[in-house]
């Protein structure tokens, strides 16, 4: 078998555009795994960064549409193992307009608190005082400053859209940290503007521990704490509590596992097709061969070589390029796409892909030819 | 000498090819004895559809007899499995199509080299053997060609040194003259003239061209699948 792996690259340039354009699609299907794998990789196996880890989110039980009294925040902070809780309301609203240069998350929140929650978070000292000094203050990330063109100082207005209240802002901290795509602004200011019957809600309180040991335990002991309440709660980790963002839009896992899917044995019908026409070409080659003397175990492995050869060579090419291509979104647009880079195990993965690919594609046909008998096979026009 | 030696080169006893089409038995060769002396140079004529090529595709083993049997160099090649036949094959027989059949992606070199792929020899031997088969029919200076870089001779030509190659005690040839003109056939036939009188090999052809069959010293005609009066010369 060792001695015709040289015919068996030798036919990889018979017909080279073939070749190419097979290895291209196996390439192109498998860069799409990759980047599927990514995915999958970022919202379920992410490790969560230390800072992140420490903290759980509590939420209304039955959506993050439905708010949760404020004062839930001093009970929580009750519980053993809990070291801080801020309230996080998202506020929405509108800058300037709805175009996308102008879109940056806006909570309101306890000034006081959240440099100490998101410690990751670093803001110069003097800005912090300013921070929490201005009650029309509002602390954003660099991102935001970079993206928007906000600086120091700058006067801002949100139009509001979930509130019935037009904040009017002052740039007084630019905060920098991972994942800084974010901004903040007084919950008294929201507070004291709202009618009435809106005061004194949360949307999400967001806690705190002094040890991840105790996540399991203090969510357990929050929800249990407001379970018979008229607002129960969900605490879950932040990573989940991101999570299920993603989940709204139904059963990701089984989306993502079914498109990889789809993708991989499409791909391998049109490898089939491919490698069923290139070995019916070669069905009368075959019989010179096996008029030579070469047994059918070689021929098969000969044409199955082949075969995998263009299928790993495709899967080389589509893991690195779903390699660099998800490094560099992850690189260039960190806001949204923080984590998501291709597993270092997504790459044996694709390439068992490819072999599948290769094997799948192209056993049938070879057994095939290998089977024709000699004279049929000489006397195949093909 | 072994025992295999001393034998005729083929022995058809009452040797039977049928094929089915469908309904229809189609009789490709009917109870056909022949003997072939070892060391001659056979001829096998007939029209178009007699069965010249599937007496040739019996004695290759390529084929097997629907009845009767048929011995090639004393081996009862009928009853052999297929791997054991294609070992068998590759060690005792040469064979030249007419259509060349050269591996296009190979060159001249490699193509000869092929069958020796199946030896045990190491890669400069059969590099080495490759090398003198071509140089004994003419080509020593096309090693590197490629089959579409060479004359439909030229081809038929590497094609004879690929079924020489690994030295066969019988070469069968498929109307090897059938895709050539005049003056290449007359190369090719010559060559495989050589092949029997200066290197003792039994060749075994199949022709319709009567210019042909005067370089052998034995001709038989097969007509409807039967082989009709002997003649040598």
């Amino acid at each position: 078998m060792l001695k015709l792996i040289s015919l068996t690259l030798k036919n990889l340039t018979r017909n080279r555009r073939r070749t190419v354009l097979t290895v291209l699609s196996v390439a192109v299907s498998l860069f799409l795994l990759g980047v599927l794998l990514s995915l999958y990789t970022a919202f379920y196996h992410r490790q969560a960064p230390d800072a992140q880890a420490l903290r759980l989110v509590t939420r209304h039980k039955v959506s993050l549409t439905q708010e949760m009294p404020l004062y839930y925040g001093s009970r929580i902070a009750a519980i053993d193992g809990v070291e801080n809780v801020i309230v996080l309301n998202w506020f929405g609203g509108t800058y300037k307009d709805n175009r996308p240069e102008n879109m940056f998350p806006r909570f309101a929140a306890e000034p006081d608190k959240i440099f100490d929650i998101y410690r990751e978070f670093k803001v110069p000292p003097e800005q912090l005082e300013a921070f929490k000094r201005d009650r029309q203050g509002i602390a954003i990330g660099s991102m935001v400053a970079e993206r928007v063109g906000l600086e120091l100082g700058d006067r801002i207005t949100l139009k509001g859209d979930i509130y019935p209240f037009d904040p009017e802002l002052v740039v007084r901290a630019i905060f920098e940290g991972p994942d800084d795509f974010n901004s903040f602004f007084h919950l008294d200011y929201l507070e004291e503007a709202l009618p009435e019957g809106r005061q004194g809600h949360a949307g999400t309180f967001t806690i705190r521990l002094r040890s991840t040991d105790d996540a399991a335990r203090v969510g357990r002991e929050v929800d249990e704490m407001f379970r018979n309440a008229p607002a129960p709660t969900k605490t879950e980790t932040e990573a989940a509590f991101a999570l299920s963002f993603v989940e709204q839009l139904g059963n990701i896992k089984v989306f993502l596992m079914s498109i990889a899917g789809a993708v991989v044995f499409t791909i391998m019908l049109v490898s089939a097709n491919t490698m069923a026409m290139t070995v019916r070409e070669r069905t009368a080659e075959i019989g010179v061969l096996k008029t030579l003397g070469f047994r059918a175990g070689p021929l098969l492995a000969m044409i199955l070589g082949e075969a995998l050869l263009i299928a790993l060579a495709g899967g080389m090419l589509g893991s690195a390029l779903a390699f660099g291509v998800t490094q560099a979104m992850a690189n260039v647009m960190v806001a949204f796409f923080a984590g998501f880079t291709m597993p270092l195990w997504g790459v044996p993965v694709c390439l068992a892909a490819a072999l599948a690919i290769g094997v799948g594609s192209a056993l049938v046909p070879a057994v095939l030819a290998v089977r024709t008998d000699i004279v049929s096979a000489l006397r195949h026009t093909g | 000498m072994n025992r295999n030696d001393s034998a005729p080169a083929v022995q058809a006893r009452g040797l039977t090819k049928e094929y089915r089409r469908d309904d229809f038995v189609v009789t490709a060769l009917d109870k056909v004895d022949l003997d072939i002396p070892d060391k001659a140079f056979f001829c096998l004529m007939g029209p178009s559809g007699s069965g010249k090529s599937t007496l040739l595709h019996l004695i290759a083993g390529i084929d097997k007899p629907t009845s009767g049997e048929i011995r090639v160099l004393g081996e009862d090649i009928a009853s052999l499995a297929e791997k054991t036949m294609a070992s068998w094959r590759s060690e005792k027989v040469g064979y030249v199509f007419q259509t060349f059949n050269l591996i296009p992606v190979l060159n001249a070199l490699e193509n000869v080299e092929l069958p020796l792929l199946l030896t045990g020899l190491s890669k400069q031997e059969r590099r080495r053997n490759a090398r003198t088969a071509l140089e004994i029919v003419g080509l020593g200076d096309r090693l590197d060609h490629y089959p579409r870089q060479l004359s439909g001779g030229q081809e038929q030509r590497v094609a004879i040194a690929r079924a020489f190659v690994t030295d066969p005690r019988i070469i069968l040839a498929d109307e090897p003259t059938g895709d050539l003109d005049a003056d290449s056939a007359r190369d090719v036939l010559e060559i495989l003239a050589a092949l029997n009188g200066n290197h003792g090999k039994t060749i075994v052809m199949v022709t319709h061209d009567p210019r042909a069959a005067e370089y052998a010293n034995m001709r038989r005609y097969l007509e409807k699948g039967s082989l009709q009066n002997a003649a040598t010369g």
